[in-house]
């Protein structure tokens, strides 16, 4: 289970000059994030290129801190308790990150060993991994001529090597054809059930409609509104998740426009 | 523990590298010898004359002086009939040098005045311009004897003419040749060191920036120390192994490469290549150091390599400071990595005592440096930039 609450993070724009005012030397990625989700479901982070939702995922993952606000991952503090929580997270960025002159089932195992199973288990669960996700045909080939969706394939084993109760995916269909997307989303959809609690980052609309119980919309670094697909589309009035996204996202710049008229 | 996974990783990795590989075990250990070595003992044989060797002179008229015949024999020179056109088989290489003696070289002799001799030359081909200068010596010694010979008959003192006795006396322990070759040892083992964690070094930090695969990496429950701890153990290793075939190839190269004309002292046995080794042995955790943090700044393969090509000057510098500067082996010189080494090792082939108080001098200055690097490396990977 993933609870955020008003995460915040700013970056220096790379050349910035220091003479100049501090909010125009910095770029806020992410101003306010607060969302949450439960175990057994799959949540949707859904937003434009540059919302913040690597950002937010990388501060999830602890591998950038939070400037204000606060996370935990089924009950661990990530700026804080950081061993913790990436003993309860897989994730996977949104690039596969594989090492090309790894065979697939060396880049798992690798995994394996350095969250610390010993030889014996991290051999076993390597094995499971390969099986579960129909890796065989390829499981000890370099992953050099790799396609992208044995890449995805690969990385998705790495992220879950641990048996992570909270499994975090960031945009893991990018790239992906039809049936590889299919394939993935079944994957996922099995992890659900099983009880894992999924967050899932995408900037694409039926994506996120077709997989997601829960669905957070964000854009501009801030979660404008956080629901069901139903309830977001009762909540906006409109029809389809493209609709209601791009309303979200209005009255998110009208209320910006309000507030600085104030 | 998870250092050791990653290290074994990297090596794994890194040895289906076929550039790594190259660069590791054949550029450094064997090209590099080969390659400097070679040349080096060729330019010596080039500068050093063999008076013993047998060598077989083409000459023209060699019946008009039969004594000087038989001197050039006493001085293992043999001679033979030279070619119709002289000038032309010179120039073309098909007799180094000719000498020819003129139809008037015995009235002249006898007469006691100048006897005309010419030795064509052919001064562009070096190994021509080298037979020249054996057949001018032991000419020059003919004429002096000649030269006595007549004082004497004259009742004069030959030593009259000798105004001066310059003695040389060369006080160093070695000749020049041996100086140059000794200093080129720490230079071949510290190339190769570089050379040996270079790729792998760039390939673990940078690449893997590169790649991508920094960012799940880090997201595992490990600690960033023990991953570019890992990283370094691996450049440890492949440094190691690139200086340990370094010894054994130039213990087995210099094998081959003729002592004598090296000057002496200077000694590449058993013994002082394995102390060479170990005086350089500090270099290796300093080098791995040195080549982890500079490719842990970087962002891309691509800027390591540039980065790291910058660097290799330091290998490089005391080298050409040692060559053009003397600087003396000193307890002010020996905490300095890299420059100690070069005069430690320069000495251990030279066949020196080395002060113990300069090896601990020498291994202290290093293995804090090495400290030093390796606390910046690891400052430098818990930066959140580092995933940018």
């Amino acid at each position: 289970m993933i609870i955020a609450k008003q995460l915040q993070r700013s970056f220096k724009r790379p050349g910035a000059s220091r003479l100049k005012a501090k909010s125009e030397q910095y770029v806020h990625a992410v101003k306010s994030v607060s969302f949450s989700a439960q175990d057994g479901r799959i949540t949707g982070l859904l937003g434009p290129n540059g919302a913040g939702k690597s950002t937010t995922l990388r501060m999830l993952a602890t591998l950038i801190k939070p400037e204000s606000g606060s996370a935990t991952i089924d009950g661990h503090n990530v700026a804080t308790d950081v061993l913790q929580v990436r003993n309860h997270l897989g994730f996977m960025p949104h690039n596969a990150g594989i090492y090309p002159r790894l065979t697939a089932r060396e880049n798992i195992h690798y995994y394996a060993r350095l969250c610390g199973l010993d030889r014996k288990n991290s051999k076993q669960r390597t094995g499971e991994l390969i099986e579960q996700l129909e890796m065989l045909t390829f499981a000890d080939r370099r992953a050099n001529g790799f396609s992208q969706g044995q890449k995805t394939k690969v990385a998705l084993a790495r992220a879950l090597v641990h048996r992570p109760q909270t499994i975090m995916l960031d945009e893991p269909t990018n790239g992906l054809d039809v049936m590889a997307t299919r394939g993935l989303r079944e994957i996922i959809r099995n992890l659900a059930v099983q009880g894992h609690c999924i967050l899932f980052s995408s900037h694409i609309m039926q994506e996120v409609a077709a997989l997601c119980d829960h669905i957070a919309i964000i854009t501009d670094g801030t979660v404008v509104m956080e629901d069901s697909l139903n309830g977001i589309l009762q909540h906006t009035g409109q029809h389809d998740l493209e609709d209601a996204f791009v309303h979200a996202t209005q009255s998110l710049s009208n209320e910006g426009i309000a507030g600085d008229n104030e | 523990m998870s250092m050791f996974i990653v290290m074994f990783k990297e090596i794994i990795d890194n040895l289906r590298d076929r550039q790594t590989v190259f660069y590791a075990l054949l550029f450094g250990p064997v090209l590099l010898p080969l390659l400097i070595g070679g040349s080096l003992v060729a330019s010596f044989k080039q500068m050093t004359i063999d008076f013993d060797e047998v060598t077989t002179l083409s000459v023209v008229n060699a019946n008009k002086a039969p004594t000087l015949i038989e001197f050039l024999y006493s001085k293992n020179i043999d001679t033979k009939e030279a070619p119709e056109n002289v000038e032309l088989s010179v120039r073309e290489g098909e007799s180094l040098v000719v000498l020819e003696i003129s139809d008037d070289y015995a009235h002249a002799l006898r007469n006691g005045t100048p006897a005309p001799l010419t030795l064509h030359v052919n001064n562009s081909d070096k190994d021509s311009t080298k037979a020249a200068r054996r057949i001018n010596a032991v000419l020059n010694v003919y004429e002096q004897t000649i030269s006595s010979l007549r004082l004497q008959h004259r009742g004069i003192d030959p030593t009259t003419f000798d105004s001066l006795n310059i003695i040389q006396n060369d006080v160093s322990n070695e000749g020049a040749n041996g100086q140059l070759l000794a200093s080129i040892l720490p230079f071949l083992f510290i190339m190769s060191m570089v050379m040996g964690g270079f790729y792998l070094a760039i390939d673990a930090t940078a690449g893997e920036r590169e790649r991508q695969s920094l960012e799940p990496l880090l997201s595992l429950p490990l600690s960033r120390t023990s991953v570019v701890m890992g990283k370094y153990a691996a450049t440890v290793c492949f440094v190691l192994l690139s200086s340990v075939l370094t010894a054994i190839s130039i213990y087995t190269l210099f094998r081959f490469f003729p002592m004598e004309i090296m000057g002496g002292q200077v000694r590449f046995d058993g013994p002082s290549v394995t102390r060479a080794f170990l005086l350089a042995s500090p270099l290796i955790p300093f080098i791995s150091a040195m080549l982890i943090t500079i490719s842990a700044i970087t962002r891309s393969t691509k800027q390591a390599q540039t980065y790291l090509g910058i660097l290799m000057v330091i290998p490089m510098a005391p080298f050409f400071l040692l060559q053009f500067f003397n600087i003396r082996s000193s307890t002010a010189s020996m905490p300095l990595p890299m420059l100690s080494q070069y005069q430690l090792l320069e000495s251990a082939v030279l066949g020196d005592t080395i002060p113990w108080l300069h090896v601990v001098l020498s291994v202290t200055g290093t293995l804090i440096a090495t400290a030093i690097l390796l606390f910046v490396a690891a400052k430098l990977y818990q930066r959140e930039k580092l995933l940018d």
